[in-house]
This record gives structure tokens, sequence and C-alpha cells, in this order.
């Protein structure tokens, strides 16, 4: 039983969700992990998908574990649908089985020695609905995810795709207060990984708790959720709605994932100055740390020294060429390290290549600038 | 040198070969060949000449003959005691030994499973002076139940259990450290308590461990000799087994000796094609 005695939990049996007029989760969770630690102030609404990325050992994985209870917390406290599951400072701690938090995880984890019904009721039968009554919940469950055929199946006779559905339906069929799914759809080919995040964004519809995904592709997580959060080395460097991380990227990591080039310095009027020494000249006047983000699309590159407007020029040497769709994207190395993306026919027409000196120019008005 | 050069010339990965010229590549084979062929020899030319001894027509007659079967009905007493035993209390201890962390942990895993390599007469010696009439246990527990353990038929499940529990333990701890414990982590996430997920999840997929375990021990146990003779001795009916019968019976009957071994070997034969499955088996 829990701490507290005071869990009523899902009610597997109940029509209604347990969590209902709640506000979702509420954490703030401190974890050692070795060479770093883990700090992050988390709210989620309840119906509201968050995506959650940052690069491998951010802590992503350690935050969705700390949530199911499954890692224990330095200190910090988390409460899901108004029941207190960690609070350090009042000595509360829930176990795992009693917080009403689901994980769905990469590889979908089935129970191999359980059919695919028998791995969806698991959850209800924990719960204490009777096997009968579990049963028919579970079927019910696969058929949502259109696998009601497929019931007697053990999970190694199902394709990686039915799989997942199964796992999502296990995570699902019991009615938890909170959904955590770390890289749901990266073990699958493109084509299940496709279909599957069409489904599973239905599901998160209907889902009324609050959901956390981790991803690692930026599509998948425009595509499920309306809030980003991105963590860097334990902590939160950006929270904010698709279209402000997106375009108004606030690290280097994130600026790449989205492909902006991003640069941190010190504005004074309409200049930048960076800690390489370097600047750049902006149309819009600001003061402070700042950010400045450049589109690719808006670099350009010139074998010889262009001249014409004030704008910012410099030199480098390219050092990487990669082909995105139509385009181009031009790694040029300098003080003032830039990628461009360019057409294959400015790529021929200038002969660029590894190794060649180009000049690069952005135009002021295409610097955009916000507050770091 | 001028050979080894042209050679190296001709490969298409000269960087390969090795500097010094080979004197000899005939050899390897052969003698892998000849020398396994001899292994093979001294392992099975022993059972095949068990087979060509059996006396096939009185069989049926000494299937009935009391000492044999006193002792095959001993046998699988003890034996099936003393894997009930084992498994009652050695998957626990392989759990803590796996899943848990405690001082002295490595040390502890080196005396359970020391019995394994311990000459068994050795075993039989130590049980004796730990729980014979004297020994450290044996005179309290003498003192205060009345029971005593040496040249009973306890006894032998004791020496046999002795013996035969760190197969047990040690397949079972193998099982539980490979097994992907983020399925108890799924188990748990889904509401089930620690009791549930052992039950439900924990022990399905340490089935084919367990199982391998199991069939590990039972004919350890089986066929456990030194240990029960030291410490149980040699009374037909109470503590002779299959094994100490095989013994005996050489001096009185060949025969029946021949066909205890028989018996013995058939089990054997069953267990390893049982973990033969299991390893090699789906799943």
């Amino acid at each position: 039983m829990s701490a507290d005695g005071a869990h009523d939990g899902p009610q597997p049996s109940s029509t209604t969700h347990g969590h209902g007029g709640s506000d979702g989760l509420s954490a703030r969770v401190a974890v050692d992990l070795g060479t770093f630690a883990l700090d992050v102030t988390l709210h989620v609404g309840a119906g509201e998908v968050v995506a959650l990325l940052g690069p491998n050992g951010a802590g992503k994985t350690t935050l969705l574990r700390s949530l199911a209870g499954l890692a224990p917390l330095r200190s910090g406290r988390v409460a899901v649908a108004g029941h207190t599951l960690d609070d350090t400072a009042a000595g509360t701690r829930r176990a795992p089985e009693d917080r009403g938090v689901s994980m769905v995880f990469q590889d979908h984890l089935l129970f191999p020695h359980l059919d695919a019904v028998d791995n969806v009721a698991f959850g209800l039968r924990a719960h204490g609905m009777p096997a009968r009554q579990a049963h028919e919940h579970a079927l019910a469950w696969l058929a949502r995810v259109g696998l009601a055929d497929l019931a007697r199946s053990r999970p190694h006779q199902l394709s990686g795709g039915q799989a997942q559905r199964v796992a999502l339906a296990r995570a699902l069929a019991y009615e938890p207060d909170l959904l955590l799914m770390d890289e749901p759809l990266s073990a699958l080919d493109v084509e299940a990984r496709l279909a599957i995040r069409r489904e599973l964004r239905g599901h998160l519809d209907a889902f009324t708790g609050p959901s956390i995904v981790i991803t690692h592709d930026p599509v998948e997580a425009i595509a499920l959720a309306t809030r980003l959060v991105i963590l860097e080395d334990g902590h939160i460097v950006q929270d904010g709605s698709i279209d402000d991380v997106t375009q108004r990227p606030r690290s280097v990591w994130i600026a790449g994932l989205v492909g902006l080039n991003l640069y941190r310095g010190h504005a004074d009027g309409t200049t930048v100055r960076l800690p390489s020494d370097q600047q750049l000249v902006t149309a819009t006047a600001a003061r402070g740390d700042v950010f400045a983000a450049v589109h690719p699309t808006a670099v350009a590159l010139y074998r010889d020294r262009p001249d014409g407007t004030p704008r910012n020029v410099w030199t480098g040497t390219i050092d990487g060429l990669d082909v995105h769709g139509d385009r181009v994207r031009v790694h040029v190395a300098a003080p003032l390290p830039i990628v461009a993306e360019v057409t294959p026919a400015a790529v021929a027409a200038l002969d660029l290549g590894v190794g060649g000196d180009v000049h690069v120019s952005v135009k002021a008005t295409e610097v955009s600038i916000y507050p770091a | 040198m001028t050979d080894l050069k042209q050679r190296s010339g001709r490969s298409p990965d000269a960087s390969w070969e090795p500097l010094v010229p080979r004197r000899s590549r005939v050899g390897l084979h052969t003698v892998m060949g000849w020398l396994g062929a001899l292994a093979v020899a001294l392992l099975v030319l022993p059972l095949a000449g068990l087979l060509v001894n059996t006396p096939w027509v009185r069989l049926g007659e000494l299937v009935g003959d009391a000492t044999v079967r006193s002792a095959l009905r001993l046998s699988l007493l003890t034996s099936i005691a003393a894997l009930a035993v084992s498994t009652v209390l050695g998957v626990p201890l392989a759990w803590l030994l796996a899943r848990r962390e405690f001082p002295g942990k490595t040390l502890l895993r080196a005396l359970c499973v020391l019995p394994m390599v311990l000459p068994p007469v050795v075993g039989g010696v130590a049980l004796l002076l730990a729980f014979g009439r004297r020994g450290l246990i044996g005179q309290p527990l003498d003192a205060l139940t009345g029971i005593t353990l040496p040249f009973t038929t306890a006894g032998v499940v004791l020496a046999e259990t002795f013996v035969a529990m760190p197969f047990l333990i040690v397949t079972v701890e193998a099982g539980l450290r490979s097994m992907d414990r983020r399925y108890e982590d799924v188990a748990a996430t889904l509401g089930a308590s620690r009791w549930l997920t052992f039950r439900r999840v924990t022990l399905p997929l340490l089935g084919p461990s367990l199982g391998a375990g199991m069939a590990l021990c039972w004919a350890r146990a089986l066929g456990e000799f030194g240990a029960t003779i030291t410490f149980a001795g040699n009374l037909s009916g109470r503590t002779q087994t299959m094994p100490l019968a095989v013994y005996l019976q050489l001096e009185r009957d060949v025969d029946s000796a021949i066909l205890l071994s028989l018996i013995l070997l058939a089990v054997s034969a069953v267990v390893l094609v049982a973990l033969r499955g299991r390893y090699l088996g789906v799943g």
C-alpha cells in the first residue's frame, strides 16, 4: 500500500479516469548521475503531450524512470493527478506499482510467456480486476489498436509495429494517471513508424492524463506533442511551444536539430559581439546577452569577396558537404563556423569542395536576435 | 628471404603474411583429429563396455532383486527430496546473489559454490564434523530434539543437497543476471506488486534456467557417492542409494551392479537430452 494510504489510484472497473479535475503532473526531480546531476522542474497539464528532446546522456530516460518510481530521487517532489508520489522532504515515496504511472519502452518489452491479450490484461489483473472482465477489457483494447485478431499471438509472432501497438494498449488499458514513453517509435522500420505515429497521436488525444514522450526526431516531436522540452546535461535549456523552439532555439544542440545556425553573444545596438572576438551586424538593435540565429538558406557563399552594402562577410574553409533533399548543406569552418544551404547547381557553379576557401555573407536583416 | 618476398608479392593481403616462413602446414588437422578420436574412445568405450556386458536375459529377474529395488526406491526418494530442498532454499539464495548488494557477497558466493569443486568425500567429513553426534550443530541438535542425522535417510538427503544445490544456485543466478530487468520494471508500472511480479514475470522468464538448474541438481544428487557414504554410511534400505549399491554389488553380484549402472546411465542421458533441449530450443 501507499505511504499515505490515500491512493485511490486507477480503478479499471470504473468508466471514469482517476484524474478528473486535477492538474496533471507537477515535478521537481533531482538525481545524481555520477558525472553530473539531473535537476528538472516540469509541469505537464492533464491531456497535454510534452516531447522531451536532448542529446544522448542528457538524463531523459533517468527523468522518466524517476517519475515512474523506478529510480530514486536525491531530492524533489512529484505529484500526479493530485496525489503526491514523491516528496523527499516529507519522506513520502510511493512504490512504482502504487503510482498509476505507465511507461512504454523503445523495445516493446511484452512479456514473452504471455499472449497479446494476457499482456494487455496484465495491468488490469494487477489492479484487481476479475480475470474474465480483464480479458474482455483487454480484447476491447486490442481492437482499439487494430489487433483484435492477434489476441492469442505470442510476442515473438508479432511484427515490431504490432508488438508496440500491444505495448501501448497494455500501458493505457488500466487507465494510468500519467503516460511516459521512451522513444516508442525508434525501434520500428520507417513504414511502421509513420503508421503508428499517426495512431499514437489519436490515442494521445483520447488520453486525458498528462503524457511525456522522449524522442530524438524533431518531426516526431512536432507530430505528437504540443510542447517541446529540451534537456541537456541534466537541465532544461528550453521549454516552449513548437514555434518557439524551432524558430528561437536556446542551445546550439537544438539549433542543429532544427537546422539553424545559432550564436550567443552580447548585443550593443546593432552589433552582437561573440566570444570568439567576432561580431555580427543586425538590423534590429538590442542590448545585453542575446542569441543570434541565422537560417542556412540565408547564408550566401562566394568564391571572390563580395562587395556592396554593409553586411557580415568572412572567409572560411569548407569542411563538409551533405545532401538534404534537393539542397546541399555546406559546412564552413571559420572563426565563426556556419552552415549554408545552397542548390546543387550553386555547388557546381562555385566548384565547392571540401577543403576549398569561400567567402561567407549574411545580410544584417537575416540575423534574428532574441534575449539569451 | 627471397622465397618469402616472392610469396608476399603474390599474396593480395601481403601485410597479413607472417614474417617467419612456416616450415610445415601439415599436422594441425591430423594431430587434432587423432587426439580427438582418442578422447572420444576414452569417453565412449567404457559406456559401450557397460552395454556390451549387460546381462539382458537376467534383466527381469534383477529388477525384482530386493537390493536393487530398495536402492532404486531410496535413490529416487532422497534425490527428489534433495532437489526440493535445493530449489526451495537455492532459488532465494540465487536471487539474493543476483539482485542484492551486500558486503562480503563475493566471499559468500565462493563459499556457497565451493562444494561443486570440493572432493565429495571431504564434504562428507565436513558434514560429519558439523552434523555428527559430537558435531558443531549435531550435538546441540541431538541434545535439544533428539534428532541425529548421520547414518539416516535424512542424512543422505543432507549430503546430496550439500553437493548438488550449488549447481542449481549457479545456474539460476546466471539466469537471473542475464534476464532483462526492465520486464520487472514494466510489471511494476502496470501496478504489479513485487510478489506478483516475481510469480508472474520473474519466475516464468527464469523457467529455462530454473529447469536446467533443477535437472543438473537432480542428476548430481542422484549420482552422489562420496559425501553420502562418508556421512550416511552404506545401510541397505536406509542409506544405500544406487551409486553405493553399485559399489557394493560389484563384490557380490556384478550383473545387478551393471543393471544399476545402466539405470543411472539412462537417467543421465535423459537429463542431458533435456538440458540440450533447453539450451538449444526456442525461447
